[in-house]
């Protein structure tokens, strides 16, 4: 949230402008790097714990939501691309000081909020990759005449749903297990 | 219990993969959807990008704009984001720097960064979500967390976060990003099992940890973030919970809500559960005194994970129904109760030889 200081800070105080206006800079604005909030704007906030509607009254509760930490894990026997085991430090629970450092790893998507993420272009290669192998299949048996070019589009679809149905497949019009089998290409 | 995982047929990926199923049309689209194209008995046919993405479920399972993560060699999807459910949890990380003795996951060495996919599957959530953050313990990641927190904040400004953590690792200056992030936006579930600093140490099992933890209290308190404190309910703390309480309403009286819990019997918590389940169906009174004395002083009370019937009729009010969908159950014996659509039930591992002796249907 920029922050704006106001040449006539009564204006705010007179509350022609939110504290936290956005607004088209008037003339004479400086503009503020990193105010903080004032203590005022930190404490009188929105918080978004509602047990009940008054502090007073709680015959009726409504908790959205409750969680504890169990259950469940991603763990993967096969997947260990992005496993970090932290280096230089050690887990000693009874070891009488804080030795654990968390090691973050570097960012790998701009740590500015509101910018892209990191996009992530390893399966879109690899899909692209076999589509391209499956429309030169296509091609090469007469189901294909359009463009290789990585892409399933309404043409590609067609073809391998008349694929699909001369191999006695199920007919979907996409890229199955089957159809890969089939046509002899390996997704590995 | 909801399965969390759906068996998947095997997709050439060489990277995680977020998808959200479409079954119906959406006002809002995305290029992570994946459309149905076709159901047989227990399973669904999704198209993503031309490919088919075979899904194994019963037909009456909701999977309409569910997000799913699918990661390379595994068989089974994912769920990370359930459309239909209150209780959606994302899992930063396994590890941890306590080693509590009632902990329900006990922390493992390393660490599966996933914070790319949680930022995608955030913003394919349902509108108004309010999503849970838990580990192990997420601030040992606190810079990726803040990142998927604060670009989530700008690309969904309706999302909220509930975010379990020990509050161990936060700095002053972390404060300032927090403020980014919107203090609005993030309850913090913050654990805290004594008033005295040695027995609460003791129960986290690290030395120094009451003492940082009340530091870091001071900071959030500072910051007008939005804390839900949290005490488990075991014999190691039972007579002491009238001093935490006192504790609390004169030191902490700014959190949002002080919740008392009952124990989960899994990991530590199974291991442990003898010497360390107390059976508040047969004595409440040292949490009677703890709850009156923190009412009367104005701090918001609530009991987690109470059955109904194993609290004292005029505590009932302080006990909603918080254990998550999926790993919820209902006793035999709760068949003839008329308070069940009110009441948590049990946790799925919750063992009755070994649990409360006081249920009875109401």
């Amino acid at each position: 949230m920029k922050k704006r200081l106001f040449a006539i800070p009564s204006f705010l105080a007179a509350g022609f402008l939110p504290a936290k206006a956005d607004a088209v800079s008037p003339a004479g604005v400086v503009e503020k790097k990193d105010a903080p909030a004032s203590i005022f704007e930190r404490l009188h906030l929105n918080h978004i714990y509602s047990l009940a509607a008054h502090r007073s009254h709680s015959s009726h509760r409504s908790h959205s939501s409750h969680r504890s930490s169990s259950g469940g894990s991603y763990a993967a026997p096969r997947y260990n691309r992005n496993i970090t085991s932290t280096p230089n430090t050690t887990i000693l629970p009874n070891s009488g000081q804080n030795v654990y450092q968390a090691t973050p790893d570097t960012p790998v998507y701009p740590a500015v909020p509101g910018q892209k993420l990191k996009v992530l272009p390893g399966n879109t290669d690899k899909f692209r990759q076999i589509v391209i192998q499956v429309q030169t299949a296509l091609s090469l048996y007469g189901y294909y005449t359009g463009t290789i070019d990585g892409r399933i589009g309404p043409e590609s679809k067609v073809a391998l749903a008349k694929m699909q149905e001369a191999y006695g497949l199920k007919v979907t019009g996409t890229i199955t297990p089957e159809v890969l089998n089939a046509l002899g290409i390996t997704a590995e | 219990m909801i399965d969390l995982r759906l068996k998947v047929d095997p997709l050439p990926i060489v990277e995680p993969l977020v998808l959200r199923l479409c079954e119906r049309d959406r006002s809002e689209h995305s290029e992570h959807d994946a459309h149905l194209i076709g159901r047989e008995t227990g399973c669904r046919e999704y198209e993503y990008l031309g490919f088919s993405v075979r899904i194994h479920a019963s037909d009456e399972l909701p999977l309409d704009g569910d997000v799913l993560m699918i990661l390379p060699g595994q068989p089974s999807a994912h769920r990370l984001i359930r459309a239909t459910s209150m209780h959606n949890t994302l899992l930063i990380t396994e590890q941890c720097d306590q080693l509590c003795v009632m902990c329900s996951q006990p922390p493992k060495k390393h660490h599966l960064d996933f914070f790319d996919q949680f930022a995608i599957a955030a913003k394919l959530a349902p509108s108004g979500a309010y999503i849970g953050i838990s580990g192990g313990e997420p601030l040992l990641h606190k810079a990726r967390l803040f990142e998927f927190l604060a670009s989530s904040a700008v690309a969904r400004p309706d999302l909220r976060f509930h975010v379990l953590t020990n509050a161990q690792h936060l700095e002053a200056e972390d404060m300032k990003r927090l403020d980014e992030i919107g203090p609005e936006r993030v309850l913090w579930g913050i654990p805290l099992y004594a008033s005295d600093s040695k027995l609460h140490d003791e129960i986290v099992g690290k030395r120094g940890a009451f003492h940082r933890l009340e530091r870091n209290l001071a900071f959030l308190m500072r910051a007008g973030a939005s804390v839900e404190l949290r005490t488990v309910v075991m014999q190691q703390n039972w007579g002491f919970l009238p001093d935490l309480a006192n504790f609390v309403a004169n030191r902490l009286p700014f959190v949002s809500v002080w919740a008392l819990m009952q124990l989960e019997r899994i990991g530590y918590g199974r291991m442990n559960w003898r010497n360390t389940f107390k059976d508040t169906s047969t004595e409440f009174s040292a949490l009677k005194s703890a709850i009156n004395m923190a009412v009367a002083k104005g701090v918001e009370v609530a009991l987690y994970n109470f059955p109904l019937c194993s609290v004292p009729p005029d505590y009932r009010q302080f006990a909603p129904s918080t254990i998550s969908d999926w790993k919820r159950k209902f006793l035999h014996v709760c068949r003839e109760c008329s308070s069940r659509s009110a009441c948590g039930g049990f946790f799925e591992w919750y063992s009755h030889d070994e649990g409360f002796e006081g249920i009875r249907p109401l």
